[in-house]
């Protein structure tokens, strides 16, 4: 792995290399230059997830001239590929060294902080929503109940915007979850379940399901399962894919024909 | 795609546990007693599916809240007599005082 990283940038295919690093103890993003060869050597695999195609397309906005390469799991693939075909990042710009991510038996161990399900007490079963559920599991439960246990999860919210933060496919400069008029920022707790389902309808045609946002989320908020069935009801009534191909034009929502520049690259 | 759009809203508003509280009708200015039927069939099904949930978790100064703890739940009662919604009347109510 350390030659591969050392070759892209040897040979110029990329100028930084964005991978983990040790750092105070915590393995954290970090970008690995050729002008300090030696310690390309400390980058590690491991479990650690952060959203590295996102600090590319940032680094990207700041630096164009810039050829990127991360190392990259099934779930970093799928969010380039929104990415790209929401035109955040050009093809090519940022090139992937892939990881394993899944296990098989020719694979030990699995490189990913999503795949050991989490287990959770007894009072967030009983009210809650246990994070480990299906949406079918969900659904077979009755409406009210269902009900009373999203309002449960979601009234846990500190509203930190950690979910937003992490995820790779939020990129909007302006953030509905920010705006004076819809949701307003300061105020505490949030309005539910407002707040959950207006970042659920945005996921619609963006979420990769890498997962990130259950993980940073400080109060367990199952969201990985929310956004689940918004793409689950995406692919059925749209039929549209998400992050699978960058043959396909960017989902929207709200408008018949999505935005599309005049000379686009992917055929519409 | 409205089409599409609602069925999209409906079914998350359902995974959420507020089913049957959506609904999509094309009328024109020309058929004002297809409106009507729609609009008195719909009221019964929204009486009979009783007042928002989401109301419970009003406070009385109107605006929504998360916890209920913060917030003695306004009584649903007030909430299920009176037809525009759960914002006017608890802040009309506190004002009245």
């Amino acid at each position: 792995m350390h030659e591969k990283v050392l070759n892209l940038l040897e040979t110029g295919k990329v100028d930084i290399f964005l991978g983990y690093k040790m750092m105070a103890g915590h393995p954290l993003p970090h970008a690995f230059g050729r002008h300090n060869p030696v310690e390309v050597q400390e980058m590690i695999l491991g479990p650690a997830r952060y959203p590295l195609e996102k600090l590319a397309v940032e680094i990207l906005a700041a630096r164009p001239d810039l050829k990127i390469g991360i190392l990259a799991r099934d779930c970093n693939r799928r969010a380039l590929n929104v990415l790209t075909v929401h035109q955040q990042v050009a093809p090519g710009q940022v090139q992937v060294l892939e990881v394993s991510c899944c296990p098989s038996p020719l694979q030990r161990h699995a490189d990913c902080s999503s795949l050991e399900a989490k287990e959770f007490g007894a009072g967030k079963k009983e009210i809650g929503i246990d994070n480990n559920l299906t949406p079918d599991r969900l659904e077979a439960m009755e409406p009210t109940e269902r009900f009373s246990r999203w309002m449960y999860e979601f009234q846990k919210c500190l509203k930190c915007y950690g979910c937003r933060d992490i995820c790779p496919v939020c990129f909007c400069r302006e953030c509905s979850l920010e705006h004076e008029d819809l949701i307003g920022t300061g105020d505490l707790p949030p309005e539910v379940p407002i707040f959950h389902l207006v970042r659920a309808v945005h996921m619609a045609g963006r979420c990769i399901d890498c997962g990130l946002c259950e993980d940073a989320c400080p109060v367990d908020i199952p969201l990985r399962l929310l956004y689940r069935k918004v793409n689950e009801l995406v692919a059925d009534l749209f039929d549209y894919k998400t992050g699978l191909s960058l043959e396909q034009p960017p989902f929207s929502l709200l408008f018949d024909k999505t935005a599309q520049p005049a000379a686009a690259p992917h055929g519409a | 795609m409205t089409l599409k759009r609602m069925r999209f809203l409906k079914e998350l508003f359902a995974f959420m546990g507020l089913g049957g509280r959506l609904r999509l009708e094309w009328i024109s200015s020309a058929e004002a007693q297809k409106f009507v039927k729609v609009v008195s069939e719909f009221t019964e099904e929204i009486r009979a599916l009783g007042p928002n949930p989401v109301g419970r978790y009003t406070c009385e100064s109107g605006k929504k809240i998360g916890r209920r703890a913060a917030c003695p739940t306004a009584p649903d009662p007030v909430l299920a007599d009176t037809a525009p919604g759960p914002h006017t009347v608890p802040r009309a109510a506190a004002e009245g005082r």
